[in-house]
């Protein structure tokens, strides 16, 4: 038995429903051991207490201990993150109606000021005297009313955006994530290194010594 | 003919690169990823994206077909009260007014912040406490300005 080698994968950041964080939790285990791995994966890492904090960060230090505690025939490989973000998401009876108000809020808030972005926009170039210029230079006559060049360039914005996001509605074009979605990703990447860095600095990391 | 064929060509590729611009700007700022963070609700990014795709056609053809719009106007001349218009006008640009400043608030803070000029500046002079004092005194100080602006129509100066 000696010797056994237990591969753990730690992930960057998990939420927990329950107010324990066990290491199935965070992370995912392989041992050519299956009473090892269950007997892992069912460790209990982290008690939330009410009122305490609901976010911790565990080092992948602590775990090794714990686990090289629990069974000390086994070596521990990491082969993850070095520190895991567990937060303790607490549901409440209102979370769906609270969830759908946010929601609005935010569709609301990004229609309007995307509205409202555009039109200062168009404001600030004078697109209405850019139109009338390029209408007197091409057909030599004053615009009446609005002509070809307001429509193409509304068709032409639409497609602009479209192409851009990458998808209509839940349709996307090309397999690829959108430019939204890659940056919500580099955004979560470096609010978890923030709150990893800060429980370091502030030594509050669940650590080994 | 040819005049026109022209034209649709130009528009239509100013528009897609009006497009390219505007947008580039608005995603590097990653203000839409923001509110999702915030309010934990990551899972819903294509809709937000849907409703900034929305915004902006709405926004871009109600600016450059401005003439149709004069809905106000178009409801008086078919009968509707006064009041009514004016009542139910002040209630709809107080909505858009409102959502429209919450936004352009962020976006404003979020290009200050491209810069990295609030964590420079508090590294430089030690700053360590009050960092939510300040904050609000940004916020007072964008109200206050904004104010000033449309009561003396400092506008007006730039034309």
């Amino acid at each position: 038995m000696a010797g056994t080698v237990c591969y753990l994968k730690l992930n960057r950041n998990v939420e927990v429903m329950e107010d324990s964080v066990f290491l199935k939790d965070v992370g995912s285990v392989y041992c050519a051991d299956k009473l090892v791995t269950a007997k892992v994966k069912s460790m209990k890492l982290h008690h939330f207490e009410k009122g305490q904090g609901s976010r911790c960060v565990i080092s992948v230090l602590k775990i090794t201990e714990m686990i090289e505690e629990l069974c000390p025939q086994v070596t521990v490989q990491s082969v993850g993150e070095a520190d895991v973000v567990a937060e303790w998401v607490q549901v409440s009876g209102h979370k769906k109606a609270k969830e759908f108000w946010k929601i609005l809020l935010v569709s609301v808030i990004s229609f309007f000021g995307t509205a409202f972005t555009i039109m200062a926009y168009h404001n600030d170039i004078g697109i209405v005297n850019v139109f009338s210029q390029i209408h007197r230079i091409v057909m030599g006559t004053e615009p009446t009313g609005i002509s070809v060049l307001e429509v193409s360039y509304s068709i032409g914005l639409s497609l602009g955006i479209i192409v851009f996001f990458n998808h209509v509605g839940k349709r996307r074009i090309t397999t690829d994530p959108t430019p939204i979605e890659v940056e919500m990703r580099k955004y979560e990447a470096d609010v978890n290194t923030t709150l990893v860095d800060t429980a370091d600095r502030e030594g509050r990391t669940i650590d080994v010594g | 003919m040819w005049g026109s064929i022209f034209l649709a060509v130009f528009g239509t590729s100013f528009g897609l690169l009006a497009a390219a611009g505007v947008f580039t700007v608005l995603v590097a700022v990653g203000i839409v990823p923001r509110f999702a963070g915030k309010t934990h609700t990551a899972g819903h990014v294509l809709l937000y994206e849907d409703m900034v795709i929305w915004g902006t056609v709405v926004g871009c053809i109600v600016s450059i077909f401005e003439r149709y719009f004069h809905i106000g106007t178009r409801l008086f001349r078919m009968g509707v009260p006064f009041s009514v218009v004016q009542v139910g006008g002040n209630f709809v640009t107080g909505i858009i007014g409102l959502f429209s400043g919450m936004f352009i608030g962020c976006l404003a803070l979020a290009i200050a912040e491209m810069l990295d000029s609030i964590p420079i500046f508090t590294r430089r002079i030690g700053f360590r406490h009050g960092l939510g004092i300040a904050i609000c005194a940004m916020a007072a100080g964008k109200l206050a300005g904004s104010l000033m602006y449309f009561y003396l129509c400092l506008h007006e100066v730039v034309k």
